[in-house]
């Protein structure tokens, strides 16, 4: 196989400086004729779409702004489809089995409106300065906090990873379909979308798949849940959970690292670079992201609607995994309720496996500087497309080993994501700062108000976590 | 009339809008493709740029290592815990 084509140079670089100047008028143009790339002819093709639905629908108030949506609508909505993962799903499922309807209806809501102020500013930071998150972390932060800052990402990715590929065998396995079965098509999956070569494929073929976190929604329908009683706990955010508080505890945790976790923020700014978008797209870029938090916390809240049965039947929940849920409802939702409900577990795992692994291969491609484009073919990118599915062969192939630790990895993935959180915070807020690489697209005062309080609310979920756990007889438990 | 205007003012102003008035765009000639991106966001201009090191403030410093032993500690805390749950559930 061939060296990929952009493996930086070893002389000094030179200083980059944000510019929304196009490239045929700038000093550079002359130079650049001569090299340019598949990556960069996919791109424009992406960038002429843009500008001809912008020219031909002058705005968004014409079909013409639909198609101009339509084209820049992607790494948002994608994302946030991608958190409503497997574990996620499992986690919301486990909160309406165990509580019903109630204070975790709202806060679900909250923790879903927390996630969409930090992934706004991953638009505007991959918008205006078209690099990776990590490229970024590099970059500015150097090798050190670069090394720190990917080892939480990576770690946190693979164990994920893993969670996604147990909830495809458990999704799948309510169907009596075979473990080895199960896992090889996930992976199946993950291959077609990205043998594509180009992003815009890979990006639509997602959004496909993403879609059928939908689901829910009909197996939720079939629960027949109390409406005013869902409309009474979104107003009062009552009745409180009661119970066990470390258990209150721990599903807090995990409801908040189901909807912000470092990934989506690596994941979001690469995309939204490999996408080709530019400062003139962030308003789309936020709609995106709006659009994605909308439908995600819709399908969210239609998981915890699904299981609650199971509250007012007294099952108990709390060990069960994806096709256990399936099973325990379907006396109460039917097999078809069931069997939706067992896929749309098995679809949350896919999308999520496939988000996933190309994070973390935006990620090493970032940080190693190899070509790492979804727009590139394979022979042009192969450690990016080879780190991409490696990533996901080894945590496929994890889950089938027998006696793995499993049930360590289930319980500890959603709150690692939440204790990962604070750093990842950090360094998007000192970059999302720093005026030398934004310029005008800088956070304000209320872009840095609500990402500081986000910080120290979920350092707030974490030491309580902390405390309990050392202290147990703190919270009475 | 008011179009072919619209389309000068953009060929003058606006490369990359002006591409867009082509029915199809030629990928084959670099000018295209390059009216279409951005200086900063051509592969071969951005391979050989970079932002360099920022100097962090001593705040930000402390903020971060502060934030590195959280997660340490709190790592160390969340092991406990599970070992703690694996070992009620046997």
């Amino acid at each position: 196989m061939s060296r990929p084509k952009d493996n930086r140079p070893t002389s000094a670089y030179q200083p980059a400086q944000p510019t929304t100047e196009s490239a045929v008028t700038s000093s550079i143009a002359r130079e650049l004729v001569g090299q340019l790339t598949h990556e960069d002819r996919d791109r424009a093709r992406d960038r002429w779409r843009v500008a001809r639905a912008r020219w031909k629908g002058r705005g968004w108030k014409s079909l013409g702004g639909l198609r101009l949506l339509w084209l820049l609508v992607g790494p948002g909505v994608l994302v946030f489809l991608g958190e409503n993962d497997a574990p996620s799903m499992l986690s919301y499922s486990a909160t309406g089995a165990r509580f019903g309807v109630g204070f975790f209806v709202p806060f679900v809501i909250l923790t879903f409106a927390i996630g969409l102020i930090v992934q706004e500013m991953t638009v505007r930071l991959g918008a205006v300065t078209h690099r990776g998150h990590a490229e970024l972390i590099f970059d500015r932060f150097g090798k050190f906090w670069g090394f720190f800052s990917m080892g939480d990402l990576v770690l946190g990715n693979f164990l994920t990873l893993v969670t996604e590929f147990i909830g495809v065998r458990a999704g799948l396995g309510f169907f009596g379909i075979r473990p080895s079965i199960a896992v090889g098509a996930a992976l199946v999956f993950v291959l077609a979308a990205i043998t594509t070569g180009r992003y815009w494929t890979w990006e639509r073929i997602t959004l496909g798949l993403a879609i059928f976190n939908g689901l829910f929604i009909p197996a939720a329908l079939l629960a027949h849940p109390n409406w005013p009683q869902v409309g009474h706990a979104l107003l009062t955010w009552t009745p409180l959970p009661r119970g066990d508080r470390s258990e209150i505890l721990l599903l807090i945790l995990a409801d908040i690292g189901a909807t912000v976790t470092p990934w989506m923020i690596f994941f979001q700014q690469s995309a939204v670079v490999d996408k080709g978008m530019q400062p003139r797209d962030i308003a789309a870029g936020r709609l995106d992201t709006v659009l994605g938090t909308l439908l995600a916390s819709t399908f969210a809240i239609a998981a915890i609607l699904a299981t609650v049965p199971l509250f007012h039947h007294g099952i108990n929940a709390a060990d069960f995994q994806g096709a256990q849920f399936a099973q325990a409802l379907e006396p109460w939702i039917g097999h078809v309720g069931a069997s939706l409900f067992a896929l749309g577990i098995f679809e949350a795992g896919i999308v999520a496996a496939i988000a996933i692994s190309t994070s973390s291969a935006y990620a090493f491609g970032e940080v190693l500087g190899t070509a790492h484009s979804l727009n590139r073919p394979i022979r042009e990118a192969w450690p990016f497309y080879l780190f991409l599915l490696g990533s996901a062969s080894a945590a496929a192939a994890l889950v089938l080993i027998p006696h793995a630790p499993l049930e360590f990895i289930i319980l500890t993935v959603n709150v690692i994501a939440v204790l990962a959180m604070p750093p990842a915070l950090a360094f998007l807020l000192l970059l999302v700062n720093d005026r030398d690489l934004m310029g005008e697209h800088a956070n304000g005062f209320w872009g840095n108000f609500a990402g500081v309080t986000v910080t120290v609310l979920l350092v707030c979920a974490g030491l309580g976590f902390g405390l309990f756990t050392i202290f147990p007889k703190l919270l009475g438990g | 009339m008011k179009q072919e205007k619209a389309k000068r003012y953009a060929q003058a102003h606006d490369p990359g809008s002006a591409a867009a008035h082509a029915e199809h765009p030629d990928l084959q000639d670099p000018n295209v493709v390059l009216s279409l991106l951005e200086a900063d966001q051509v592969v071969a201009a951005k391979t050989r740029t970079r932002f360099g090191k920022r100097k962090l403030s001593v705040g930000a410093r402390l903020l971060l290592w502060g934030l590195r032993v959280y997660v340490f500690v709190m790592l160390v805390i969340v092991l406990i815990s599970v070992i703690r749950a694996l070992h009620g559930g046997q």
